[in-house]
């Protein structure tokens, strides 16, 4: 049953990266040039999608938050699984945002000419340490069990298994002992990592003193929250389908009702500010999202079907794991709308009066709707890191390892 | 009698403010701008000069005109406010940028360099005055039919204007379609390759109103000195804190 979901959503994955091959064929021979986007709504649907696959990291920092700090040992057991829906994640955002940039290949500048007074560089930082992070976590975590696949001569592939526990084939309790303290270590940094890296999202937008809609000291921390909420979800989702364990998924679906509860009170917070503010470009944008053209995806998209039915099942059904997953997978199908919200309706507001009567040229306006090859080029990524993800839960042991008695993630 | 002498053109006497900038040390001018919005008729002179200059390709534009309406009919007025690059004594384009690609200059000028910038745009959400655009690789030819021959067709049009980028910064692009300035964000720079050559920005040659005055701002005897003394003197945005070079004069 399970191998037939699997082949079949593989499927789905070739499908996607053969139809998103038009997309990736348009940007790659004419650049920019087919993409929507223009000088005054600057990023769009594929920085929506960075912030998106940003925000799934967030699952392995919960696992390691709901271990550390709440003590919630049994959630140990997902961080395998954790660990490396971060690095796939990470892959995703890596490949969207380089594709989003005018010359990427020049990425390399932010090496040899740094400037640490830009938040986007601080973010590039704290993504590479996620990199530095959650690499060799993953690698300790199932380093045991790569050294028993190695040695597991029937497995096919077993010498790749052995190649890369560096030709090891035997793991002492030394070995076993020394990895728990290297995991544990990885953790425990992983925590301000964690918290400065989802809050640093917030921050490239919230330090824009022109932007009023962003420019304020609350949407690092709402930042915070949506990565939570989202990668919460995908966790509590995937646990669901890798580990069908209740008594992980039922805390798991606990934290997440509250984190969504919370997030809504935020978001709630942060409506109610701006529009008691008066500001015109804050209003202006609000109106966008409330009851601009676009209503329906946050008030359909975002609100019922992210925020509402999944409150509902969360609360009637904390019990049962069937609900918990599917109120699970709503949010994370619907959290795209969340993030173009945050992105487009500020900077589709023109911030200097009498701009509109300018200069008339398609890039030249506040309109923005992400055209069939951004959606493509989004499709190919997704399927893409989708891909990597049931082929590495497949040939890696990020499921088996997690089933045991670790204590540590 | 009764009538007024001939006055000196302000042109004639920023071109001499100029001359004596430049003999000063690079880092003791500070270049600034002064426009004069009630002298401004919105002939958008300046926003055509300035394409010109720079061959700027479609949805680029460096200066333009914002038309502003006020009140309500039939007591409506109109004013128009030239917008280059503002070039901001404390610019939140060049602390937005990650890699250091835009900076300003110890002449007060904010400008890029094409070939560090990475095109990710943060910049131009930064900016409060949108006085950066992208260049995302357009062409006024795409759609012009192709034809054989040196002289008409797509390819020939393409080669007589806009496939040669102009020598912005004082130097020679590649071939438009073969890497930068495609794929940057690009902005007015002050025209400082013209400056360099004792030659004033274009938009200010090219204002019919000579409402656009240009000069050193830390000279006394110049021009835009002057105008920069001047009680009607405000800047665009003041609140944000950006201390632009470019002032208005209402």
């Amino acid at each position: 049953m399970k191998n037939n979901w699997e082949r079949n959503l593989i499927i789905v994955t070739i499908i996607g990266l053969v139809v998103g091959s038009w997309g990736m064929y348009q940007r790659l021979a004419y650049g920019h040039l087919g993409m929507n986007y223009g000088s005054f709504v600057p990023w769009g649907l594929w920085v929506a999608f960075d912030l998106f696959f940003l925000g799934l990291t967030a699952g392995a920092f919960l696992i390691t938050i709901l271990t550390y700090v709440f003590r919630i040992k049994l959630l140990a057991n997902l961080g395998p699984l954790a660990a490396f829906t971060v690095l796939v994640t990470l892959m995703s955002e890596l490949l969207i945002i380089s594709l989003d940039l005018g010359h990427p290949w020049r990425v390399y500048r932010f090496l040899i000419t740094p400037n640490p007074g830009s938040m986007l560089f601080w973010l590039v930082v704290f993504i590479i340490s996620m990199w530095i992070i959650y690499v060799p976590w993953l690698y300790f975590l199932i380093r045991e069990q790569l050294i028993a696949w190695g040695n597991d001569g029937a497995r096919a592939g077993h010498k790749v298994y052995r190649f890369l526990a560096w030709g090891k084939t035997a793991y002492t309790p030394q070995d076993r002992q020394q990895d728990h303290r290297r995991t544990r270590f990885l953790s425990y940094i992983s925590l301000p990592i964690g918290v400065i890296f989802f809050g640093a999202h917030g921050a490239i937008f919230a330090i824009l003193h022109n932007r009023p809609l962003w420019n304020s000291a609350m949407l690092p921390l709402i930042f915070i929250m949506a990565a939570l909420l989202s990668g919460g979800a995908l966790i509590t989702f995937l646990a669901y389908l890798y580990q069908p364990d209740d008594e992980l998924i039922h805390p798991l679906g606990h934290v997440v009702l509250l984190i969504l509860l919370s997030f809504l009170f935020l978001e709630a917070l942060q409506i109610f500010v701006g529009y008691q503010s008066k500001i015109t470009g804050i209003v202006t944008s609000l109106d966008l999202i409330i009851i601009g053209p676009y209503w329906w995806a946050f008030w359909i998209v975002h609100v019922l079907i992210g925020s509402l039915v999944p409150a509902f099942l969360l609360i009637r059904y904390p019990e049962n794991s069937k609900m918990v997953a599917l109120a699970c997978f709503l949010i994370i199908i619907t959290f795209l709308a969340v993030r173009l919200n945050y992105l487009i309706p500020d900077l589709a507001v023109y911030k200097l009066q009498g701009l509109q009567n300018t200069f008339f040229h398609q890039r030249l306006r506040p309109e923005y709707t992400p055209n069939l090859n951004e959606w493509l080029v989004a499709v190919w990524v997704i399927s893409l890191g989708l891909l990597a993800f049931l082929l590495g839960t497949r040939w890696l042991p990020v499921i088996q390892a997690g089933r045991g008695e670790e204590e540590h993630v | 009698m009764g009538r007024d002498l001939p006055q000196e053109d302000p042109l004639v006497r920023m071109q001499r403010d100029l001359k004596r900038a430049l003999q000063k040390k690079p880092e003791d001018i500070k270049w600034g701008m002064v426009i004069d919005i009630a002298k401004c008729i919105g002939c958008h002179a300046c926003t055509i000069a300035c394409v010109a200059e720079n061959k700027l390709p479609p949805g680029v534009v460096y200066r333009v005109v914002l038309e502003e309406e006020t009140g309500h009919y039939p007591q409506v007025r109109r004013r128009f406010v030239p917008r280059p690059c503002l070039h901001c004594q404390n610019p939140p384009c060049v602390k937005a940028c990650p890699v250091t690609a835009t900076w300003k200059t110890e002449q007060g000028a904010v400008i890029i360099d094409y070939n560090k910038c990475i095109g990710c745009r943060y910049c131009l959400v930064a900016c409060p005055y949108a006085a950066r655009t992208a260049d995302f690789g357009e062409w006024y030819t795409a759609e012009t039919a192709e034809l054989h021959g040196k002289l008409y067709g797509q390819k020939a049009a393409a080669n007589g204007y806009e496939a040669h980028p102009a020598t912005e910064y004082g130097k020679k692009w590649p071939e438009r379609g073969h890497g930068s300035p495609v794929g940057n964000a690009r902005k007015c720079h002050f025209c400082l390759h013209r400056l360099k050559v004792g030659m004033l920005p274009a938009c200010t040659t090219s204002c019919i109103g000579r409402a656009t005055i240009f000069g050193d701002r830390t000279d006394p005897h110049s021009l835009v000195y002057e105008m920069i003394g001047s009680p009607r003197v405000y800047v665009l945005k003041e609140e944000l804190g950006t201390r632009p070079s470019v002032y208005y004069l209402k």
